[in-house]
Order: structure tokens, then C-alpha cells, then sequence
């Protein structure tokens, strides 16, 4: 079959648990998501570090909740040496969850959900 | 000894639902009250150390606490050094972390997880083995259920399942405690509603569960500043509402232990 033109996206459960058996040609790209805590960011930085001893490809990191340049600080001051994309801390992500709905159908104008636009866009353009 | 009933509980719930802050916060509650407990860190990625106010430390069991298992027996490869009691290996290998608590981990995984394998089957027969009336056993699992009912919180005698009032985390709950009472022990499970917001939250844990909730802990800026900090809630915040509500869970489940089912 040719899969030429389609994407696969996986939301690995939590931990680094499924990225440590992750074969060496299973991903072009791994997305470590990160909260400004320091739990958090430890646990991106293992990740990080696997996805760099396993070879597995690109890394890039997502600050998610961030309310200030502090969060933000604290998070890029971690990850030196990848690209780190802000995603705000934002309400109607929260009121989306509660609610059970995709954030992109119920607020799609959102500065979180128009963060994660701008993010793939980019990750899909040409020669990215 | 301690004169009160032993408690022997384990927090479960979504990756996120807040269990570590909960389960860190319990355990020096408790230990305030001036009776032995033993916090059980049983996830390979660091998460209670902070809540606890502990540093962090990716230390597995020594070499020294461990030996391999004869060929000629049966049992896991590894096993706790002959002579080597799961409580000796509790006073010697545990840290002792603020308000008495002792922590007890397997260690946390850097890159290859294998480095882990000795240190982990050793931790598990520890926690197998561990006296019934020496400390409180509190117990902070990793998010999901893999760990959950495959033996890991085999120690524990109510489940505690952290909920936050958000449909992914409602459902989740549901599973947890489907999976908790399939189970062949007598175990009772309670929910903790947590980042509790609006008037009707708990009553939502509780009706989309299927659980007794019997703690309601609130949304805090305050709280969620402290994790930020990476300092034990505890120490940063100690008369938020938050830790009131983890105070008052205490008290329920002092007054109310397990009714063990008949034999």
C-alpha cells in the first residue's frame, strides 16, 4: 500500500515508559509535552534524553500551560538545546475538558488552540 | 506498633490528576499525628520526592540489600539478601523525609530501564513482605492502570482514586474502580474529587464514578504555585483549603477503617 501523504499522530501514555520500547525507526518526530514544574520538566528532560540515546529523531518541546514569561523561562532554561513552542495557560482548554469536547471544535479561536495551529502548520510545512 | 487502626491506602488515577501532591501531603499528615508511615513510590519517574519536601534522588536498592535467586528455586530472579527482613530493608534503605515519613522508591529510570530489574523485584518483594502493624502504608501509583491491579498495590486496602471533575478523568475513575473491586481481596474503593471549582463538582465525581467521594479538594492558585515551586504543598501553603480538605480525608478514613469481609 502507499502511505506516501499521510500522517500518523500517537499520544504515548504518560512517562517515558512506551518511548523506552520504541523501536529506532518508529517516529520522524517526538513532541514532549511540559507543564512549568519542576516534576514536569524532569520528566521531559528523561524523555529528551532517550529520544537522543535511542536516535529516535527530532525532538521538540511543548510548554503547555504557560501564564508568564517565568513559566516560559523555566522551561526553555531546561530544554537549551531544542526548539520550545509556548502554548498558553487557557480557560477555555479546561472548560473543554470538562465538558468532554475536542478544544478545536468549541474554541477554535483560543490562544491555546491558535498556538497548536501555528505549531502544526509549521511541523507539516515543506522541507520542515 | 501503632495503636491506632493501620491504614494501608494507594493513590490511583490519571497521569496529571494530582495524586503525588495528595499522596505526599496525606502521608506527613498522618505521620503529624505521631504514628509510623511509609510513603511506597512505586512509579520509575520522579514525582513524590517533591510532594513529600524530599530531595530528589534516583538512587535504586544498593547492590548490597540484593542477591540473585538459586536456579533450583522458584520466584522471581532477584530477592532480598538472606537474613535481610522487608522491614530491616524498610529501616535501613528508606529516606527519611520531613515529619518522620519514610520513603521507600525502586529508583527512577534515566535511559535503559533494565538498569532498574534488580532493584525493582527486590521492591516488590519488600512491599509483599511488609509487617501488617508497623507503619501506615501509603501508596502513590503511576497514572493509568497498568500498575495499578497487576500486583503493584497489592499492599493497599482502599484505593483512593483521584478524580478531577473533567470527562477524560471521570472516565478513567470509572475503569479504576471497575478494575479495583474485580479483584479477589477485599478492598473498598473512595474517590477524591481534586481542583474542585465549581458547586457541583463533587456531586459530578460522584455520580459519574459510581464512588463515595470523601474528599473535596479545591482549585488553589496558592496550591498549584507550590508544584510549581517544586516544594511540598505542605510547607508552602499550610492553611489553603487544599490541604484542609487532605486533613479532613485523613480524619474520615482514621474514623472509618476497612471492614474486612468475613472469613
Amino acid at each position: 500500500m502507499d502511505f506516501s501523504g499521510q500522517m500518523v499522530v500517537a499520544d504515548l501514555e504518560a512517562g517515558v515508559g512506551t518511548l523506552t520500547r520504541l523501536g529506532d525507526a518508529g517516529v520522524d518526530l517526538v513532541l514532549i509535552v511540559v507543564e512549568p514544574t519542576p516534576k514536569s520538566v524532569e520528566v521531559g528532560c528523561r524523555a529528551a534524553a532517550l529520544v537522543a540515546d535511542k536516535q529516535l529523531g527530532r525532538a521538540v518541546v511543548v510548554a503547555s500551560r504557560i501564564r508568564n514569561d517565568d513559566d516560559l523561562a523555566m522551561v526553555t532554561k531546561a530544554f537549551p538545546d531544542h526548539q520550545v513552542v509556548a502554548i498558553p495557560d487557557d480557560p477555555a482548554i479546561v472548560a473543554a475538558d470538562r465538558n468532554g469536547v475536542a478544544p478545536l471544535d468549541s474554541a477554535p479561536d483560543a490562544p491555546a488552540i491558535q498556538a497548536l495551529v501555528r505549531l502544526a502548520d509549521e511541523l507539516v510545512a515543506p522541507g520542515s | 506498633m501503632c495503636e491506632a487502626s493501620i491504614m494501608r491506602v494507594a493513590f490511583v488515577g490519571k497521569g496529571g490528576a494530582g495524586k503525588s501532591a495528595i499522596a505526599g501531603t496525606f502521608a506527613r499528615l498522618l505521620a503529624r499525628r505521631g504514628q509510623p508511615v511509609l510513603a511506597i513510590d512505586s512509579d520509575p519517574l520522579p514525582g513524590l520526592a517533591f510532594s513529600l519536601g524530599l530531595d530528589r534522588d534516583d538512587a535504586p536498592l544498593p547492590d548490597e540489600a540484593i542477591e540473585d535467586r538459586p536456579e533450583d528455586e522458584e520466584g522471581p530472579r532477584y530477592r532480598l539478601r538472606a537474613g535481610l527482613s522487608a522491614a530491616d530493608a524498610v529501616d535501613r534503605y528508606a529516606a527519611t523525609a520531613p515529619d518522620g515519613v519514610r520513603f521507600l522508591q525502586f529508583g527512577k529510570i534515566r535511559t535503559d530501564p533494565r538498569t532498574l530489574f534488580r532493584s525493582q523485584i527486590t521492591f516488590r518483594q519488600i512491599i509483599k513482605e511488609l509487617p501488617e502493624d508497623r507503619w501506615h502504608l501509603v501508596g502513590d501509583l503511576p497514572g493509568g492502570t497498568r500498575q495499578a491491579f497487576t500486583g503493584w498495590g497489592g499492599y493497599a486496602e482502599t484505593y483512593l482514586v483521584v478524580v478531577e471533575p473533567m470527562a477524560k478523568s471521570l472516565l478513567s475513575a470509572r475503569r479504576l474502580a471497575r478494575l479495583a473491586l474485580a479483584g479477589d481481596r477485599p478492598v473498598r474503593v473512595l474517590a477524591v474529587a481534586n481542583k474542585v471549582s465549581e458547586p457541583g463538582d463533587a456531586e459530578l465525581v460522584a455520580r459519574r464514578s459510581g464512588l463515595e467521594v470523601v474528599a473535596s479538594v479545591p482549585l488553589e492558585p496558592a496550591f498549584a504555585d507550590a508544584e510549581r515551586s517544586g516544594r511540598a504543598p505542605l510547607d508552602v501553603v499550610p492553611d489553603s483549603g487544599a490541604i484542609g480538605a487532605v486533613s479532613s480525608l485523613v480524619e474520615h478514613l482514621d474514623r472509618q477503617p476497612l471492614r474486612r469481609a468475613p472469613s
